[in-house]
């Protein structure tokens, strides 16, 4: 790339707070996702589930279903000669072959004219079942002779992990142990442990304790498929990779990838429960057998039984300290409970626990364990709030006990660049430090002392800050960016646009070639036509293909340039873009319009090659992303119940390459993560049924449960992103449960360390503190 | 089981179609009307993104039998505004930068307008209840606050 190019300075592009220009479309209903669609002939699949956590499929007789007028197709595993019994990843088990392991797994498909012909059906299909014992808590099922999960020998998944922040230098074990439910395991240590112990003044061990919840994405699970007559397949998907789902649902149906081609439909909230194929394969299944094309939606009650959630996380943290406040040994444990099958982010948790903050002395172990429960997924930034939890609650009751100020206890021993993670990795640019000093600044943490006086008629009042963040998701994608005859640009990548991110890398390829956001167009291909693009996951969009936009769009300015530079007999580094137009710098009556560029480009025998800039990069280097929040709250000590008064999230993003999405991003992910911390929790019997399948019961926050979120944006450029951003995504999911933890404390002096947060589990705190 | 004729004002203009009697008014409106703006989030009530106006009052379409609507008039999101003329709340979730995924948005607009033609200058704590049956998981809300606040033009009361 040629070094003369540099960025046209008064181009309306990067930093400006610009609207989505999808936002008529959306606020007029206008916008298509999946169910929206009908095409002619459509049907409707339904998948009948297994009512048992574990049990032997006896028989399954379809012959009263299949009889049913209307009904067009019924299938079960027998009809799928693709299906293997030690299926590695959720995705290949598209129905169950002769065992059931969570209740919800589906067992046989139906498609017909109607729903309602699909739903009856589903009732006319006789299953017999032989139940077996249950594995549903994981500190059970990681014990030898607990019932087994997967079948003996299937191999872990640790491919999530890529997508959201990989790590090296752990030390993972993947092949099962004596028990049989432990799928992954991870160990980490540096300096004597026991040594630290000996030497320490003060010595604290909790364990704390995250249930599984559901990423909550508005829009169900739903993918339409239809064949054509040459056998290619045809998927409109909500999906977070429509990459991703293609090779998944070509592994597992066994099809050559340039057979499928998948359209990524709008997709209405992903959060990390998108990624992977889910019910993509059995509907592409069902369009196969009919002939037909065949639409599947899952119900709520499907999302919430069957979905893929956030993992059960349990983690032990033993921790000794000198009086003067020195780090001397942490002991950590931490057990992530993956359902029915691997797949959790284990490492990077492991690390993350040691890393954060400067412990001299460590061991860590990581293991991850299968239940009878639906396998987990991603739930942005996977199992960071729930390692933070325990990180921050735990720094924070380390720092009262030694009675030094929180935020100064954690500034004496966070990590900074170049200090070395748990796995001898160096720390890389972040802005730990300064968020969390930014937030410490805050006139709600400086006065706090006048607001936990303040509460009136025994009303409890406090504040609680906490630091969270991630290392980075990576992945090698692509853009391209054409110069139209009209003189406007068309960027075109394969990138779902899960969270605004197109309107900033319109903007990002608008500074990089040189001209105003309103002349650029951007568009999501699909699969057949769109360069390859990685996962809308890991917060890595903006990231990654923000480079490949950015030097898309400046090797489109290369090339017009040069272009240029012939027609009008010009040196290359003489010309810039300004005014749509290439002019001779300092000469600006000299110059040819970027519109009489493009038509040369698309002229009838023209000798002009038509401008095409391409960049498809790989990375090396993570971008880690950090920010800190803060809750001031009140409690009500008879009935143990929250309540929010102000909250605040202060997160560095690099670069905020559109602030109106930014913050967003952290106002949406800050509540996501208040729900996590007072509220939302997947609860199961004893039998590994799930007691809360609706939205009454499973209590998601409403307008009405919260006050408004500020925004504070840090800007600390990463060396390595588009024009210095980083991750946004996640990290704003990362800090809340932590901090409304300590919040609770400072109101109420109890300190509680199971999620949710509630009501009860407060109250009763009180009331066996005050005994 | 025989289809029904349904007849009714449909976003000012009067409609009749045939329709299965256990069809609720959501399923009407998205399959046999083509008009798909209303979302099924979670067919029980609770999720509000499948609000519309029944006799101008919010109601939850998924918990509406299609039936139920005779007679009756029924305003979706495809007749609160049109692209070309939005709606004073449309325009204003658009440059304050509401949607994300969007599909909690028709059903917001929905109960935010009922809530306005109700009450024209709620207070902070009044919006807060006005679209409390209404779930979004993107934007924690507050800048649809923001935007119906500036609509309403009540004054940003920081809390009431």
């Amino acid at each position: 790339m040629a070094t003369t190019m540099k960025t046209t300075r008064d181009v309306k592009g990067v930093g400006l707070s610009i609207p989505r220009p999808d936002g008529p479309e959306k606020v007029t209903g206008q916008v298509q996702y999946v169910a929206d669609l009908k095409p002619r002939g459509l049907l409707h699949a339904k998948l009948l589930r297994s009512p048992h956590a574990h049990a032997r499929i006896v028989s399954i007789d379809t012959s009263r279903a299949r009889v049913l007028p209307g009904v067009r197709a019924v299938i079960t595993a027998a009809d799928i000669p693709q299906l293997k019994r030690k299926a590695p990843t959720r995705a290949h088990a598209v129905l169950a072959i002769d065992r059931v392991v969570f209740v919800g797994q589906p067992v046989a498909a139906v498609a017909a004219d109607e729903l309602a012909i699909a739903e009856e059906a589903l009732d006319l299909i006789d299953v017999r079942y032989e139940v077996l014992p249950a594995a549903v808590d994981p500190l059970q099922s990681m014990k030898p002779g607990a019932p087994p999960v997967a079948e003996a020998g299937t191999e872990a998944d640790t491919s999530e992990a890529l997508a959201h922040g990989s790590v090296s230098g752990v030390t993972t074990e993947t092949k099962p142990a004596k028990a049989v439910n432990i799928s992954q395991q991870a160990k980490l240590g540096r300096g004597d442990v026991a040594k630290g112990f000996a030497e320490s003044d003060v010595v604290i061990e909790k364990t704390y304790r995250i249930p599984m919840v559901h990423q909550g994405y508005l829009e169900p699970h739903a993918v339409l498929a239809q064949w054509d007559t040459n056998g290619q397949l045809t998927l409109w998907a909500s999906t977070q990779g429509s990459f991703n789902t293609r090779s998944e649902v070509a592994e597992v149906l066994e099809l050559p990838e340039n057979t499928i081609k998948v359209i990524p439909m709008e997709c209405g909230g992903g959060f990390g429960g998108k990624i992977r194929a889910l019910c993509e394969p059995i509907t592409a299944v069902l369009a196969r057998v009919t002939g037909r094309p065949v639409r599947y939606v899952m119900t709520r009650r499907e999302e919430l039984e069957a979905g893929n959630p956030a993992p059960q996380v349990i983690i032990r943290l033993k921790s000794g300290v000198k009086r003067d406040g020195t780090l001397m040994a942490l002991e950590a444990e931490t057990v992530i409970e993956s359902g029915a099958f691997s797949g959790a982010v284990l490492a990077v948790s492991s690390v993350f626990l040691a890393s954060l903050y400067l412990w001299p002395a460590f061991e860590v172990r990581g293991f991850e364990v299968l239940t009878h429960k639906p396998s987990i997924a991603a739930y942005r930034a996977p199992v960071a709030p729930h390692t933070i939890f325990a990180i921050d609650s735990h720094m924070e009751q380390i720092a009262l006990v030694l009675g030094m100020d929180p935020v100064e206890f954690r500034l004496r021993h966070l990590q900074s660049e170049g200090k070395p993670m748990a796995n001898n990795q160096p720390w890389l640019n972040n802005g730990a430090i300064e968020v969390l000093q930014r937030i410490a600044e805050h006139p709600l943490w400086k006065n706090r002392a006048q607001w936990k006086a303040s509460g009136e008629n025994g009303r409890l009042r406090g504040t609680g800050l906490a630091l969270g963040g991630w290392l980075g998701g990576l992945q090698p994608t692509g853009a391209t960016v054409r110069l139209n005859p009209d003189g406007s640009l068309q960027v075109l990548t394969g990138q779902v646009d899960i969270a605004g991110t197109n309107i900033a890398l319109a903007q990002i390829a608008a500074s990089a070639y040189g001209v105003d956001i309103d002349k650029v167009k951007i568009t999501t291909g699909d699969t057949d036509v769109a360069p390859v693009t990685g996962l809308s996951a890991g917060s890595k969009t903006i990231y990654t293909v923000g480079v490949a936009v950015m030097e898309a769009a400046k090797n489109a300015r290369q090339q017009t340039l040069e272009i240029a530079a012939k027609e009008m007999e010009a040196a290359v580094q003489d010309l810039e873009i300004e005014n749509e137009r290439v002019v001779v710098r300092g000469v600006p009556d000299r110059g040819v319009t970027l519109a009489q560029i493009g038509k040369k480009g698309n002229l009838y025998m023209s000798k002009v090659p038509p401008v095409l800039g391409v960049s498809h990069p790989a990375f090396s280097q993570q971008a880690p992303a950090f920010c800190a929040e803060l809750a001031r709250i009140e409690v009500d000590p008879d009935t143990g119940e929250v309540t929010i008064h102000d909250f605040v999230v202060v997160q560095d993003v690099g670069k905020a390459i559109n602030p109106l999405g930014v913050e967003g991003q952290m106002q949406g992910g800050a509540v996501q993560s208040i729900g996590m911390a007072l509220t939302e929790a997947l609860t199961f019997d004893d039998q590994g049924r799930l007691t809360n399948p609706s939205l009454l019961d499973y209590k998601k926050l409403t307008a009405a449960d919260l006050p408004n979120i500020e925004t504070i944006i840090v800007e600390k450029p990463a060396p390595a992103g588009p024009f210095g951003a980083r991750g946004v995504g996640e990290p704003p999911i990362v800090p809340a449960p932590a901090a409304l933890a300590n919040a609770v404390h400072d109101a109420t002096g109890v300190r509680l360390t199971e999620l949710p947060l509630t009501p009860e589990r407060i109250a009763l705190a009180m009331a066996r503190s005050s005994r | 089981m025989a289809k029904q004729v349904l007849s009714f004002t449909l976003n000012d203009v009067d409609t009749e179609v045939l329709v299965q009697p256990y069809v609720t008014l959501l399923d009407a409106l998205r399959e046999d009307l083509a008009l798909t703006g209303p979302k099924e989030g979670c067919g029980t009530g609770d999720c509000g993104a499948c609000t519309v106006h029944l006799d101008g009052k919010p109601v939850a379409s998924c918990l509406v039998l299609a039936m139920q609507a005779r007679g009756r008039s029924v305003r979706t999101i495809e007749g609160l505004g049109r692209f070309d003329a939005l709606h004073p709340l449309q325009d204003a979730f658009v440059r304050l930068g509401v949607p994300q995924c969007g599909f909690c948005i028709p059903g917001v607009l929905m109960a935010a307008a009922a809530l306005l033609a109700e009450n024209p200058h709620p207070t902070e704590k009044e919006i807060r209840y006005g679209i409390a049956g209404n779930l979004c998981r993107c934007t924690g809300y507050t800048k649809m606050l923001a935007a119906i606040t500036e609509v309403a033009g009540a004054a940003p009361a920081r809390r009431a």
